[in-house]
């Protein structure tokens, strides 16, 4: 594969590639290793895929695979009988809350939402793929990534609140701080 | 469909409007235009979403990320290269790369000047349209696309940007020569468009030689002018004439 050709993969992708990354392993550095551990694999096998198109797609379910395979997945991934409830139709989602928030923070609440929502959840922000490919990449059917959708919404909306309310207590604190120090 | 059922599909609409042409969101959209309730909850939704992406893409890159990617990915390509037989060096293959050889400088004698100067962001532009991967995020993003969405508004007597706020908020930014490209995607008459803004002074070679120019590739078209500071490039799938009536 001609450097020029790989470098371009690169720049387009690498950094969906990183941001998806960190939502699975949740630190900076393990997500950068398995970015590069992706790009690496797909230096060595990509010239196999006879659709160039399909790159997008083969590069995110070679991390998800990558992934999967450096963790223990039972030791992490709850079984779908587990899954709780929908809480559907929480109240309407906290735009303002998202909008205020740092980036940062942002990524913690959704790094909290449990993993089998967190992915396609990932995935469906980051914009690149359609639920469609999402479902292809995570190997599920289109209906149940319809539905983790959802749920991982509704978790990731609950997330937020807390974050949210954290902030606003560290507020308090300071201030009460600062007004002893007054 | 229910309002839950068309809920339910709607949680998958990305906001950025990709999925606009699938035939799977179809009815749940016409429900959501034609019921103000589930309207009104559509609407909510999609503003968290965009909130949501606007976020992910303003998370900051670790530093020197891309070049351990580049270094290592070079390794391996050489690697690979190396422990595979060398295909090209068959005399099948040397044959026929000297009459591609051939062909091409045949071409390239006979070709038009004009296009011969053409530069390939417009290509670039092209390629990017068809991978689907699209945005234009933030605020200042949002009130470029609200611009250039007005269907009165022709796109060749000038655009305002403000190519460091938009990339600042998070608008899509894409890489092409080493120097970053923004791209938004707005809609006019419910065809898709999307607009690639360079800065000139990034690429000067580009935006001295750059006419009006427009480029027709598989799927795709395209439009590329110099307007000031920027480069301009709209592209789309929905044909050359559709374009030609934007600028």
């Amino acid at each position: 594969m001609p450097a020029e050709v790989f470098t371009q993969l690169v720049d387009t992708h690498y950094t969906s590639l990183y941001r998806f990354a960190l939502s699975l392993t949740k630190n900076t550095s393990d997500a950068c290793d398995l970015t590069q551990q992706t790009f690496f694999i797909w230096a060595r096998k990509g010239d196999q895929l006879r659709e160039a198109e399909k790159a997008k797609s083969w590069l995110f379910t070679t991390l998800y695979r990558e992934f999967l395979r450096v963790r223990r997945r039972a030791d992490h991934v709850r079984a779908l009988e587990d899954l709780p409830p929908n809480d559907a139709d929480v109240a309407a989602p906290e735009v303002d809350v998202v909008t205020g928030m740092d980036a940062t923070l942002v990524v913690e609440a959704l790094q909290e939402v449990d993993e089998v929502y967190r992915v396609p959840l990932t995935l469906f922000y980051l914009e690149e793929l359609s639920y469609r490919e999402i479902a292809e990449t995570v190997e599920v059917p289109i209906g149940t990534v319809m539905s983790r959708l959802s749920r991982g919404k509704a978790q990731l909306r609950a997330a937020l609140a807390r974050k949210d309310s954290g902030l606003a207590a560290k507020v308090v604190s300071f201030d009460t701080k600062t007004r002893k120090q007054l | 469909m229910k309002n839950d059922e068309a809920k339910f599909i709607l949680h998958a609409y990305r906001p950025n409007g990709s999925d606009a042409g699938d035939a799977t969101f179809a009815e749940a959209l016409e429900q959501a235009k034609q019921d103000p309730s589930i309207n009104q909850w559509f609407t909510a939704q999609q503003a968290f979403d965009r909130a949501m992406c606007a976020k992910l893409v303003s998370v900051a890159m670790p530093t020197g990320l891309r070049e351990s990617i580049l270094a290592g990915g070079k390794l391996d390509v050489t690697q690979t290269a190396q422990a595979r037989p060398s295909w090209w060096r068959s005399p099948m293959w040397v044959g026929l790369a000297a009459s591609a050889a051939v062909l091409l400088a045949v071409s390239v004698a006979l070709w038009p000047q004009a296009v011969e100067a053409q530069p390939v962001l417009i290509d670039f532009a092209l390629k990017d349209t068809l991978r689907m991967a699209h945005g234009g995020h933030g605020e200042e993003a949002a009130n470029l696309r609200k611009t250039l969405s007005q269907s009165d508004l022709q796109l060749g007597s000038g655009v305002v940007v403000d190519f460091d706020e938009l990339k600042k908020q998070g608008c899509r930014t894409i890489s092409f020569n080493g120097y970053d490209v923004l791209e938004v995607c707005f809609n006019r008459d419910g065809k898709w468009f999307h607009c690639y803004v360079a800065r000139a002074s990034d690429f000067p070679a580009i935006a001295a030689k750059l006419k009006p120019t427009f480029r027709d590739g598989s799927g795709a078209s395209a439009a590329a002018w110099v307007d000031g500071q920027h480069i301009f490039v709209i592209a789309s799938k929905a044909g050359r004439e559709a374009i030609q009536r934007l600028i």
